[in-house]
């Protein structure tokens, strides 16, 4: 959700960015666009299909996951040359390095999984094992390694919609929100960067 | 009949090229974020 609202939230600051610039927004221009869609594809399966996704080994979704994020992380360098692209490979760099640290997954700790699910539920699930079928793995608070770099993030008590989210996702939101907020055409920013001449 | 896939065609010939190149991008960019992020609501264990 926090994602997907950077997308939109960037999305509509580009347009009201292009609007006070008196031009149209420009879409960015993405290089190998196919690779977002092939590296997401071991994801679809370990996460987000459902029926299969619980079928789903943890070492089998582990692979699935580290190896689509080297994909999207090569897309990444690939068009690094976007306004807010370094920013966003950056998250995802860090994401990648905490889920290859904790055996492939993102580690959760059981603290912060108390806050979003009942305690009984909690108590019956197991340390080291899945949590559901998210990309988390539920590991106990000391046996986590980099462990500030994991899901241990919570909106305030107040927002109706609890959910855990690590300091790469906020980085990979904020390049997110960029990329979508600063696109311009590419003469335009070949103009810019030119120094200027009478 | 007849009148229906007129409707159908003439609504189905105003999607341009450009209204599928930003859906495709839309798609593009959402699968980017949701597969370099990690975030969790616990949704299939909570419910």
């Amino acid at each position: 959700m926090i994602l997907v609202t950077a997308l939109i939230a960037g999305y509509l600051a580009g347009l009201c960015w292009a609007k006070w610039r008196k031009t149209n927004w420009q879409p960015p221009v993405l290089r190998s666009f196919w690779l977002i869609f092939v590296a997401f594809l071991p994801q679809v399966f370990a996460f987000y299909l459902p029926g299969v996704r619980n079928q789903i080994a943890a070492p089998v979704a582990a692979v699935c996951l580290v190896t689509s994020q080297v994909g999207l992380l090569l897309f990444c360098l690939l068009n690094r040359r976007l306004p807010g692209m370094y920013i966003l490979a950056f998250g995802l760099l860090l994401n990648l390095a905490v889920i290859s640290a904790n055996g492939g997954l993102m580690p959760i700790s059981t603290l912060t999984a108390a806050h979003l699910i009942p305690a009984q539920k909690l108590a019956g699930l197991e340390i080291g094992g899945r949590f559901g079928a998210s990309k988390d793995i539920l590991l106990l608070p000391e046996t986590i390694v980099f462990p500030w770099l994991a899901d241990r993030f919570l909106p305030p008590g107040w927002s109706p919609y609890q959910f855990a989210f690590s300091l790469g996702d906020v980085f990979i939101g904020a390049g997110a929100f960029l990329m979508l907020a600063l696109s311009q055409k590419p003469a335009e920013l070949a103009q810019e960067r030119q120094p200027y001449t009478c | 009949m007849k009148t229906t896939a007129f409707r159908l065609f003439a609504s189905l010939s105003k999607i341009q090229k450009q209204h599928i190149q930003f859906f495709l991008l839309a798609l593009g960019l959402l699968m980017l974020v949701l597969g370099a992020g990690a975030p969790t609501d616990g949704g299939t264990i909570a419910h």
